[in-house]
């Protein structure tokens, strides 16, 4: 039997908002990335303005979790569920960053549009979303496993990052690939590489809300 | 579970602790150690042994007619229970404080003075120098240094219960045991007495029982979860309030106990 009926609303309604906005980013990095990749400016503009709601989102999250801790002045549990929320938004909102940051390199990128294809960009960016998917699946469904895998996966996301700096450097050397356009590229790479790190953090926090153990 | 500090000197030791009023059981199997110096809060809802607990630390529950209790409570590692322990002595050493303040009729200083002419202190200097530390020590000298002549019952809710914190400091105790100490109390006499409670433990090892968990989250050290007589879990505050280790301790304390 539960006795606190409001509450619990209120802490599924907080649940349910974090959600909303990990959509949110999930689709605009997701699109960040496509615009890089296909040149498409249009749609980096669109990432631009979008990133107002994540940060929208990131405020009323936080006003949220704060009038619960004044209010309803949570324990155990409850309290480890709010700290994590409220620092899981903060990893959401940089994740959210990026995707304007590399919105950016496109809009710049532009005029140096380059033939020069590197096939570890596209997983880097299937393997730093799929993190992302999984921190959020294993908050929804509290699943210590599913946080732990994607933590693990974040050694793939490093590789990755060296192997593109690896072909990068050759390509430079052998005046494959223009100076600007590997600028860009390494930038779009590190922005990726961070996103995995923020995931990282989000997996810790859904480990922390279960167990209470942070690393 | 019963230590949970293994550097600290524990001043209580409570070993298989089974007490009951007749026929019905009130504490089953309790093992816990109170450690020198710390804060220990005892929680739990209505009826579940709490106040019990703390009453048999200094044998209060003596005076109850058809209290039975098995088990052993080791104070400063003697038997309280044995044939001819010295319970006044005892008492002496383990002060209480109620949840309602109970001032004697008369006046501040002869509330104070009380337990020590008790004990056979005649020497007015000595007894207006114990009045004057103990109000001091209890937070309330300054209040009430020009009309110690005047009767207690005269004081605020709030000076009556920090009285009765002086009242038990007089007799140089080493334990203060408190049940539902703030419970009758506004916020402000309430902050007043918590502060209190956390500058005497420097000198004094504190057991309160409490209703209020924030108030339990505060100010103690080790929290004690207790239901239907059971001990639940007991454990080092912070831990308690933040990632108990039971179930049951989870529900009660996050307000979801059905």
């Amino acid at each position: 039997m539960t006795y606190r009926t409001q509450f619990d609303t209120e802490l599924d309604n907080l649940k349910l908002n974090l959600i909303k906005m990990s959509d949110l980013v999930i689709k605009n990095i997701h699109d960040a990335l496509y615009s890089f990749l296909d040149l498409n400016t249009e749609l980096a503009e669109k990432i631009i303005k979008e990133d107002k709601k994540v940060n929208d989102f990131e405020i009323a999250i936080e006003k949220e979790c704060m009038r619960i801790i004044l209010r309803e002045q949570p324990v155990a549990r409850d309290l480890r569920l709010i700290t994590s929320v409220l620092k899981m938004i903060t990893d959401l909102e940089r994740i959210g960053d990026h995707a304007v940051d590399i919105s950016k390199l496109t809009i710049f990128m532009e005029k140096t549009a380059s033939t020069f294809k590197v096939e570890q960009t596209r997983l880097m960016i299937e393997t730093s979303e799929e993190m992302i998917r999984l921190a959020l699946d294993s908050f929804v469904n509290k699943d210590i496993d599913t946080a732990r895998k994607c933590i693990d996966k974040d050694d793939i996301v490093d590789d990755y990052f060296d192997e593109i700096k690896e072909i990068v450097a050759e390509a430079l050397k052998d005046h494959t690939i223009e100076v600007d356009y590997a600028i860009y590229l390494m930038m779009l790479a590190k922005y990726l590489e961070r996103i995995g790190d923020n995931a990282v953090n989000l997996a810790q926090w859904v480990i922390f809300s279960i167990t209470g153990e942070h690393k | 579970m019963e230590n949970i500090n293994t550097n600290t000197k524990n001043v209580f030791k409570i070993k298989n602790l089974n007490l009951s009023y007749g026929s019905k059981s009130a504490l089953q199997n309790i093992s816990m150690d109170i450690p020198k110096n710390q804060i220990t809060a005892l929680i739990g809802p209505s009826g579940c042994g709490k106040s019990t607990l703390l009453r048999t630390l200094n044998r209060m529950n003596d005076l109850i007619d058809n209290c039975k209790i098995k088990g052993d409570i080791r104070y400063e590692d003697n038997d309280i229970f044995e044939k001819d322990y010295d319970v006044i002595g005892l008492r002496t050493n383990v002060g209480m404080v109620f949840q309602k303040p109970n001032p004697f009729p008369m006046s501040i200083f002869d509330n104070i003075a009380y337990g020590p002419r008790c004990q056979g202190i005649k020497n007015k200097k000595t007894l207006q120098e114990i009045v004057e530390k103990s109000l001091k020590n209890a937070a309330l000298y300054d209040e009430v240094k020009d009309r110690l002549r005047d009767s207690a019952k005269e004081l605020s809710g709030g000076q009556q219960q920090r009285l009765c914190i002086a009242r038990a400091i007089a007799m140089e105790p080493d334990v203060i045991l408190m049940d539902e100490p703030t419970s009758a109390l506004d916020p402000i006499a309430t902050a007043k007495i918590e502060d209190l409670i956390l500058e005497l433990k420097e000198k004094y090892t504190i057991v309160i029982v409490t209703h209020n968990m924030q108030q339990a989250a505060r100010i103690s050290d080790n929290t004690a979860f207790l239901l239907m007589g059971d001990l639940i879990e007991y454990d080092k505050t912070d831990i308690i309030f933040s990632q108990p280790s039971k179930e049951k301790t989870e529900e009660y304390i996050t307000g979801r106990f059905g």
